[in-house]
C-alpha cells in the first residue's frame, strides 16, 4: 500500500471524525429548533422526535403573541414576549452603546497616552474580568436600590456592562497600539485637538476593533440572565432571557414555550454569526471572558 | 491576538533626538509645550472608565465585605445603618450544611468541566490541524455553541436528559448503551455529572479554538525532526507539541476556571440547584440565599469565598498576562 492511499485514508477518516464532532457540538441547537415546532403533545409524550413530527407554528403564536394554543397545558401564559423581544434588543443595544463609550477612549489614552496610572488601571482590568458576576449582582442590587436604578433599564445596562467593558478595553487597547504615532503626531502638527485627534483620526482606523467589541457587548447584553434576574425583580419589562425561565416554571416546563422563546433568543446570535464571524472569531482568540 | 505594525516607532514624548525621520524641530517643540494639555486630555478619555470601575466594581466588592459583618434583611439592604453582626455571617455559612456542600460541588464541578474541556478541546484541535475536505467549515462551526445565551444552553439541556422523552436516553437504550432511562437530572448521584457534561459542551469551543490557534505557531520541522529520531505521535504529542504550546495550555485553563467557578445559567435552568441541593454551587446558593431567603448577610460572606476562590489564580493570570502590563510604559516600544 502506497503512502499516498494512506495519507487519502487518513484525510477522509479526519472528515468523518470531524463531522461526528460537529454533529455532537451542534446536536442540542438542533434538537431545540426541531421541538420548537412540535405540538405540546409530542413534546410531553414519552418519545422524543429527531425529525419533525407534526410541525407546527403553535409555540411561535404562544410566543410572539400570547395565545395559548389550547391544550392540555396548565401553565399560563403572561402577555406576548413580542415586548421581551424589544426589551432585551434595548438592553443589548444599551450594552454595546456604554461598552463603546466608556471603552474606547479609555483604551486610546492607555495605549497612546503616557499615564501614571496605565499599569495599575490594566492589572485592574484583568483583575474585574475575574470577579464573579453573582458577586457583583448581591451588591449592585443594593447600590441600584439605593440610587433608584432597581427594575429601570440603565440600571440593568450599567449592570451588563461589567461582562463588555473592562474586555473591550483591553481588546482595543491591544489594537491601538498597531496603529503608528507618526498619525496622531501629525494630526497635532497640523493644528487638530486632542479630541478632533481621536474623532477623525483614531476612531475610523479602529473600525474593526470597535466592530468587534460592540458584538460582544450586543451579545453579552442579550444573552444576559442574572442581572435582569436580579435587578429586574418585579419590573413591567423583562428581557426574553427571563421569559423562558419564566416558562420553566417551578413544577413543569411549558417546553413549547420554552423552545421557541429559546429559538428566538438565539436569533440574533445566528445573524451576528453570519455576518459578524471575523469580528466574533477575533474577539474569542482575544480572550474573551464571559458570563 | 495583538497587532503592533507600530512597534518601533518613536514616542510622542521623545521625537526630539532627531532619529526619528518626519519630525522637524519645531514640530517637537509644539508637542513639548503641549505635553501638559495632552496629559490632561489622555485624563479625560480614562475618566468614564475610572468612573465606571468604581461604580460598578470596586463600591460593590467594598459593599459585599460591608454586607457580610451586617444582619441584612430586604428592608435594611439599602441603608446603611443596618445592625452589625459581627462574623455571625461567616460562622452561619460555615455551619450551613449546603453551603459546604456547595462549596464541594463547585470543585467537582470544576475541576470535572476543566478536565473534560481540555481533553476533547485538545483532541478537536489536533484534528483541525490536519488537511482534510470540509475542515474549514467544520472548525467554524465548532464555535457555535459559544454564542448560544447560556440560559437557553441549560433549558436546552434539561429538555435532552430528561428522563422520559429525553434525546439522550434514547440514544442510549436505543444504542443499547443502557437498558433503562436513567433519571440524570432527578437522581442526586448523577446531577452534578449531568450538569458538568453541559458545562463541558460549553467550554470546548473555546479550548478548542485557543489551543488550535497555539498549534498552528508549532514550527513544521521540529515535527519532522521528531519525526525523524522515531517518535511515535503519542511521544511527539507529549514530549514535543504540549512543552511548546505549554503558555497558552495555562492561559487557557486559567481562563476556564475563571469562567467555571462562577457558572450560574446553565445549572439554574438545568436544575435550579437540586435535586435536593445536588447541584447546587456556590452562585446559585448564594442567589438563593440572597435574592429568595433574603439573607443578604450570609450570601454576601459566601461571595466573598467565590471571589477568594477566583482571585486566588489572579496572580498567576497577572504572570501570564505580564506582556500586556509591560506595555503599559507607553505608546510604540
Amino acid at each position: 500500500m502506497s503512502g499516498r492511499h494512506k495519507k487519502t485514508a487518513v484525510r477522509w477518516l479526519s472528515t468523518l471524525v470531524a463531522f461526528v464532532a460537529v454533529a455532537i457540538m451542534l446536536f442540542p441547537i438542533y434538537s431545540i429548533i426541531v421541538a420548537s415546532f412540535e405540538s405540546t403533545v409530542t413534546l410531553f409524550s414519552t418519545k422524543f422526535h429527531f425529525f419533525p413530527y407534526h410541525p407546527t407554528l403553535a409555540n411561535y403564536q404562544t410566543v410572539l403573541l400570547g395565545t395559548q394554543s389550547g391544550t392540555a397545558t396548565s401553565v399560563t401564559i403572561s402577555g406576548n414576549q413580542l415586548g421581551h423581544v424589544l426589551t432585551s434588543f434595548e438592553i443589548a443595544l444599551g450594552t454595546a452603546l456604554l461598552t463603546l463609550a466608556i471603552s474606547v477612549p479609555a483604551a486610546y489614552a492607555l495605549a497612546k497616552y503616557r499615564l501614571r496610572v496605565t499599569v495599575l488601571f490594566v492589572g485592574a482590568l484583568l483583575l474585574a474580568q475575574i470577579v464573579p458576576s453573582i458577586v457583583l449582582a448581591t451588591s449592585l442590587f443594593a447600590i441600584l436600590l439605593k440610587t433608584h436604578l432597581v427594575n429601570t433599564l440603565p440600571g440593568v445596562i450599567i449592570c451588563d456592562g461589567t461582562y463588555a467593558v473592562p474586555f473591550g478595553i483591553l481588546v482595543l487597547r491591544a489594537f491601538l497600539f498597531g496603529l503608528p504615532n507618526e498619525l496622531m503626531h501629525s494630526a497635532r502638527v497640523d493644528g487638530a485637538s486632542e479630541w478632533q485627534t481621536f474623532r477623525m483620526i483614531v476612531i475610523p482606523l479602529a473600525r474593526s476593533a470597535i466592530v468587534t467589541v460592540a458584538v460582544f457587548a450586543f451579545l453579552a447584553g442579550w444573552g444576559d440572565f442574572i442581572f435582569a434576574l436580579t435587578t429586574l425583580n418585579g419590573a413591567s419589562f423583562e428581557p426574553i432571557t427571563l421569559g423562558i425561565y419564566s416558562f420553566l416554571g417551578n413544577y413543569q416546563a411549558n417546553w413549547g414555550a420554552v423552545m421557541a422563546a429559546g429559538v428566538v433568543a438565539l436569533v440574533p446570535a445566528a445573524v451576528l454569526l453570519v455576518i459578524a464571524q471575523r469580528y466574533i472569531a477575533t474577539g474569542l482568540t482575544a480572550g474573551a471572558v464571559k458570563g | 491576538m495583538e497587532s503592533q505594525a507600530g512597534g518601533a516607532s518613536p514616542a510622542p514624548a521623545n521625537t526630539g533626538t532627531g532619529h526619528a525621520p518626519g519630525s522637524s524641530g519645531i514640530g517637537s517643540l509644539l508637542k513639548l509645550s503641549g505635553a501638559s494639555k495632552q496629559r490632561l486630555a489622555g485624563w479625560l478619555f480614562l475618566t468614564p472608565a475610572i468612573a465606571y470601575l468604581l461604580f460598578a466594581f470596586a463600591l460593590p466588592i467594598v459593599y459585599n465585605v460591608l454586607l457580610s459583618f451586617e444582619r441584612d434583611s430586604l428592608s435594611t439592604i439599602g441603608s446603611i445603618n443596618a445592625p452589625w453582626a459581627g462574623f455571625f455571617n461567616y460562622t452561619a455559612m460555615f455551619n450551613d450544611q449546603i453551603a459546604q456542600s456547595a462549596i464541594v460541588h463547585t470543585l467537582v464541578f470544576t475541576v470535572g468541566s476543566l478536565a473534560g474541556q481540555f481533553i476533547i478541546g485538545l483532541s478537536l484541535a489536533l484534528l483541525f490541524s490536519n488537511r482534510f475536505p470540509g475542515r474549514t467549515v467544520a472548525r467554524s462551526l465548532v464555535i457555535v455553541p459559544w454564542l448560544v445565551p447560556l440560559i437557553v444552553t441549560g433549558v436546552i439541556f434539561r429538555f435532552m436528559f430528561q428522563q422520559e422523552g429525553g434525546a439522550i436516553n434514547q440514544i442510549l437504550v436505543g444504542t443499547g448503551l443502557i437498558h433503562n432511562p436513567v433519571d440524570w437530572l432527578g437522581t442526586t448521584s448523577y446531577a452534578l455529572l449531568t450538569v458538568t457534561i453541559a458545562n463541558i459542551w460549553l467550554g470546548v469551543p473555546f479550548f478548542t479554538l485557543l489551543l488550535y490557534s497555539a498549534l498552528q505557531e508549532v514550527p513544521a520541522e521540529v515535527k519532522e525532526a521528531a519525526m525523524i529520531d522515531g517518535a511515535n505521535p503519542w511521544q511527539r504529542l507529549r514530549l514535543v507539541t504540549i512543552p511548546i504550546i505549554l503558555p497558552v495550555i495555562e492561559i487557557t485553563f486559567l481562563l476556564g476556571f475563571v469562567f467555571t467557578v462562577k457558572v450560574f445559567d446553565l445549572v439554574i435552568g438545568m436544575t435550579g440547584g437540586g435535586p435536593a441541593n445536588a447541584t447546587q454551587l456556590i452562585s446559585t446558593w448564594s442567589y438563593t440565599l440572597g435574592f429568595q431567603e433574603f439573607n443578604f448577610g450570609e450570601a454576601a460572606a459566601l461571595n466573598n469565598v467565590l471571589l477568594v476562590a477566583a482571585l486566588v489564580c489572579a496572580p498567576l493570570y497577572l504572570l501570564l498576562s505580564r506582556d500586556q502590563l509591560r506595555r503599559s510604559s507607553g505608546a510604540g516600544r
